[in-house]
């Protein structure tokens, strides 16, 4: 990069507000996926106009831009692959409006999830779709993949809660889309378009939140099951009868296999356990609908069903899906969490096809996963330092997106496209709808220099 | 490929298992107030991984994240992975330090602890008013912030034992030198023998700490294992303080900033905690407690070569104890009263004392 555009990057974002030294360059080569590319410069930006003007700047010398949050993405989203300029936006992470009568929330795309949920909480509401990063991972990031989290059967996702956006298009307009108000059908529906966009068609600056009272009462079970089959049987008919859990977790063998590898818990290491949890306003209501929820797993043969009695039971009845992550990431020195998502009524078939997978490219394929929505985490645990064991991961994760897009399923419930699965989109998508992402993306980014490379927007 | 440096010999398979996940970010207190992400815990092993990768070498360029970690080890606790972070910088600044790659701070720390017998290159020890060198059953070893920095804490303890009537002596005590071994440097043997020698000479069984550091150092390292060898018990005062009815109260508004070096270092949480509850029935915590509780920044020698942000980190954990408002901020670490009181506003009107400095006030009838 010219020393001419870095002194122009230093007069927009400030002296101390830009880096291009070595280190900063190597920690925004990466995000939580395995790829790696280093930028040649960084800011950290304050306001939309400072965007605006580094976008102009960017537009007319045709520089890559990336931009990034808190860097968790799981698919190689943030990772600069052009190089170019870093855009951090961690710094823009004030919250500017809590308006519960309008039961919504302004905030900077900066604001970390936890930091809004510790204000909310106190008022007796909630964000939903929390990220198992929630702790890290920033609001505009969970915008711009349309993250989900554990709630999404009951709650939905990122894009279900996003009224309005501010956002810099990559000319450095600024422009507003959506409405604060719950309807609004005025003119074309933008802001779902810039929902899960990647930040490929612009940079998100504000966001306008729609919020839920939070239910004050919960309730939790767990089944096992001897059968993959009969767990699937088991959600299916939870589907049917009407109850909408808050929460519904399946954990596979060959994960209890391995989180009893490596801790004392000595879990029962069944085909499948499932987790549920109900919530509502009164115990009466909570407990009503996980009766339903027991019925429906004895008479799908769990072989075993427990039931919280008190919230530290339920904690513990919690312990082998939460503590799975840091027992996979453990296992080994390379980690792909993968996000594969089928129909709720697919899940066992997907869980099956995750199965025979495993076996034919001999690797653990531990999975977890939101089976109320259909959104599973195969895992895999390898060793990066092996390419012929990182070739096997490659082509096993080939084939389960294959396998998921056959059974009517997508490619990403809550991760994103990035780079790890920009070859497979058309997999998933017809020509045409390829076409018309393409020519989105052509309108609004005609240098093509925002995060460049991703989504298979190649032109 | 043969390993080029002794953190990629001791330390490489724990590198390369940094999954990048980026969940330290939420925990890092240098990320917290700087929001670099070259300057976490991960941006640390990514830039490890280059140099295991052979794309960079160690030095000079890498020194303002390699030595900017108070080691205070919250994104250890927090690791998926289970990458010890701590542990892995230790050694790295190591191999730095070899290479003539080393934050001025660090090195002058070093050249200090060869000419004098204490961090701050005093001539006069701190005179305490006390016989030293004495037969006791205990030693109490102050350290050396507790000499020459916060004095006035460790008067108040001293008048506590005395109270108690505990018999212990004070020894010519020289720096335990620990720190070293944090900043890329060895532990001074000269002035682990010294101590050694004079705690031994005493014939006391037991050495009561008033510093966490020289507690692990004591504890843990190598060239201390002539003392307890020699079955001498080492523990920090919070442990020596719990059993005792102390028979002084406050109604203050009292919370307790856990020290990293006594908490996820060592495990200590409850037993200072005990003696607080016990005389401060207005107990509050902090949202950040026990094993979650936030550095004060002062560790890892941040304070020294990084003063700034080391202060700035300070005023991050106060902005808790005022949240819950505190009227006094307690902890069990000199280091951490320092940094703590370096860097309270003027708004902040709660005070901010060691444990037994505190009890000494409260008998004395000086708080109430």
């Amino acid at each position: 990069m010219k020393d001419e555009i870095k002194r122009e990057l230093k007069e927009i974002v400030g002296e101390e507000n830009f880096t291009d030294s070595l280190i900063d360059m190597i920690s925004y080569s990466r995000d939580a996926s395995m790829q790696k590319h280093r930028p040649e410069a960084a800011v950290w930006v304050e306001n939309a106009e400072q965007v605006s003007a580094l976008l102009k700047l960017a537009n007319r010398e045709k520089i890559p831009v990336t931009p990034r949050g808190a860097g968790t993405s799981l698919s190689g989203l943030t990772v600069p692959i052009e190089g170019g300029i870093v855009l951090d936006l961690a710094k823009m992470n004030k919250i500017l409006k809590i308006s519960i009568e309008d039961r919504l929330v302004v905030v900077q795309p900066g604001v970390v999830y936890t930091a809004l949920e510790k204000e909310l909480t106190p008022l007796g509401f909630f964000f939903p779709p929390d990220p198992a990063s929630g702790k890290v991972a920033t609001l505009g990031g969970n915008v711009a993949t349309n993250a989900g989290g554990i709630k999404g059967a009951k709650y939905g996702t990122t894009r279900d809660y996003v009224l309005a956006l501010q956002i810099v298009l990559p000319d450095g307009r600024i422009m507003r889309t959506g409405s604060n108000c719950m309807k609004s059908v005025s003119g074309y529906d933008m802001t779902r378009l810039f929902v899960g966009s990647e930040g490929t068609l612009g940079v998100i600056t504000e966001i306008t939140l729609k919020i839920d009272p939070k239910p004050l009462r919960t309730a939790t079970a767990l089944a096992t099951f001897e059968d993959v089959e009969d767990a699937g049987r088991a959600v299916s008919a939870i589907m049917r009868s009407g109850i909408l859990p808050s929460v519904l977790e399946v954990v596979d063998r060959q994960c209890l296999i391995a989180i009893n590898q490596n801790t004392t818990l000595n879990l029962p290491e069944v085909a499948a356990i499932l987790l549920a949890e109900t919530d509502g306003y009164t115990e009466e209501e909570t407990e009503y609908q996980l009766d339903k929820v027991i019925e429906i797993f004895k008479q799908n043969k769990a072989s075993s069903v427990r039931r919280a009695a008190s919230q530290e039971e339920a904690t513990a009845l919690w312990t082998a899906r939460k503590s799975a992550y840091a027992v996979m990431a453990r296992v080994n020195n390379g980690l792909l969490v993968e996000d594969t998502t089928v129909p709720m009524s697919k899940v066992a078939e997907m869980l099956k096809a995750v199965e025979e997978i495993s076996q034919k490219y001999n690797l653990k394929i531990p999975t977890v996963g939101h089976v109320g929505d259909g959104n599973l985490h195969p895992t895999i645990s390898f060793d990066r330092t092996n390419p012929e064991e990182v070739e096997r991961v490659e082509k096993a994760a080939a084939e389960m997106y294959d396998r998921a897009i056959k059974l009517g399923g997508t490619l990403s419930g809550e991760h994103g496209i990035g780079l790890d699965k920009a070859p497979y989109l058309k997999w998933e998508h017809d020509e045409v709808a390829m076409d018309m992402m393409l020519t989105f993306k052509r309108t609004l980014d005609p240098n093509n220099i925002l995060n460049p490379g991703k989504m298979a927007l190649e032109y | 490929m043969e390993a080029k440096y002794e953190f990629e010999r001791k330390f490489r398979d724990q590198v390369l298992r940094c999954s990048s996940c980026g969940f330290c970010q939420a925990v890092c207190p240098v990320f917290g107030l700087t929001r670099r992400p070259a300057l976490n815990a991960r941006g640390k092993m990514l830039v490890l991984k280059e140099v295991m990768d052979g794309t960079i070498d160690l030095g000079d360029e890498l020194v303002e994240t390699l030595f900017q970690c108070t080691t205070c080890a919250n994104c250890a606790t927090n690791c998926p992975s289970g990458v010890d972070v701590p542990e892995i910088i230790k050694m790295v600044r190591k191999d730095m330090v070899k290479l003539g790659s080393c934050h001025p701070a660090f090195t002058g720390m070093n050249e200090v602890l060869s000419k004098y017998t204490n961090i701050y290159a005093e001539d006069e020890p701190e005179d305490f008013e006390r016989e030293r060198n004495r037969q006791a059953e205990y030693v109490y070893f102050i350290g050396c912030v507790g000499s020459y920095r916060e004095d006035e804490a460790t008067m108040g303890t001293l008048d506590v034992l005395d109270r108690l009537n505990v018999d212990y002596t004070l020894i010519d005590e020289v720096c335990c030198s620990g720190v070293l071994e944090d900043v890329g440097h060895q532990i001074n043997q000269g002035l682990a023998d010294k101590n050694i020698e004079l705690i031994l000479a005493t014939g006391a069984k037991t050495v009561i700490t008033g510093c966490p550091y020289c507690f692990r150092t004591f504890n843990n390292k190598t060239q201390y294992d002539r003392l307890r060898e020699a079955g001498v018990k080492i523990i920090h005062i919070s442990q020596f303080l719990k059993d005792y009815d102390l028979g002084v109260k406050t109604n203050k508004v009292v919370t307790y900033h856990d020290p990293c070096d006594l908490g996820r270092h060592c495990g200590i949480y409850d037993e200072p905690r005990e003696t607080i509850k016990k005389i401060a029935p207005n107990f509050v915590e902090m949202p950040h407690n026990r094993a979650e509780a936030i550095c004060c920044g002062a560790g890892g020698g941040v304070r020294g070569a990084f003063p700034g942000n080391s202060i700035a980190m300070a005023r991050r954990r106060l902005e808790e104890a005022e949240e819950v408002g505190a009227e006094i901020v307690l902890t069990e670490c000199n280091s951490c009263v320092h940094n703590l009181t370096n860097g309270r506003l003027r708004r902040q009107k709660f005070q901010i004392y060691t444990t037994t400095q505190f009890i000494n006030m409260l008998a004395e009838g000086e708080e109430d």
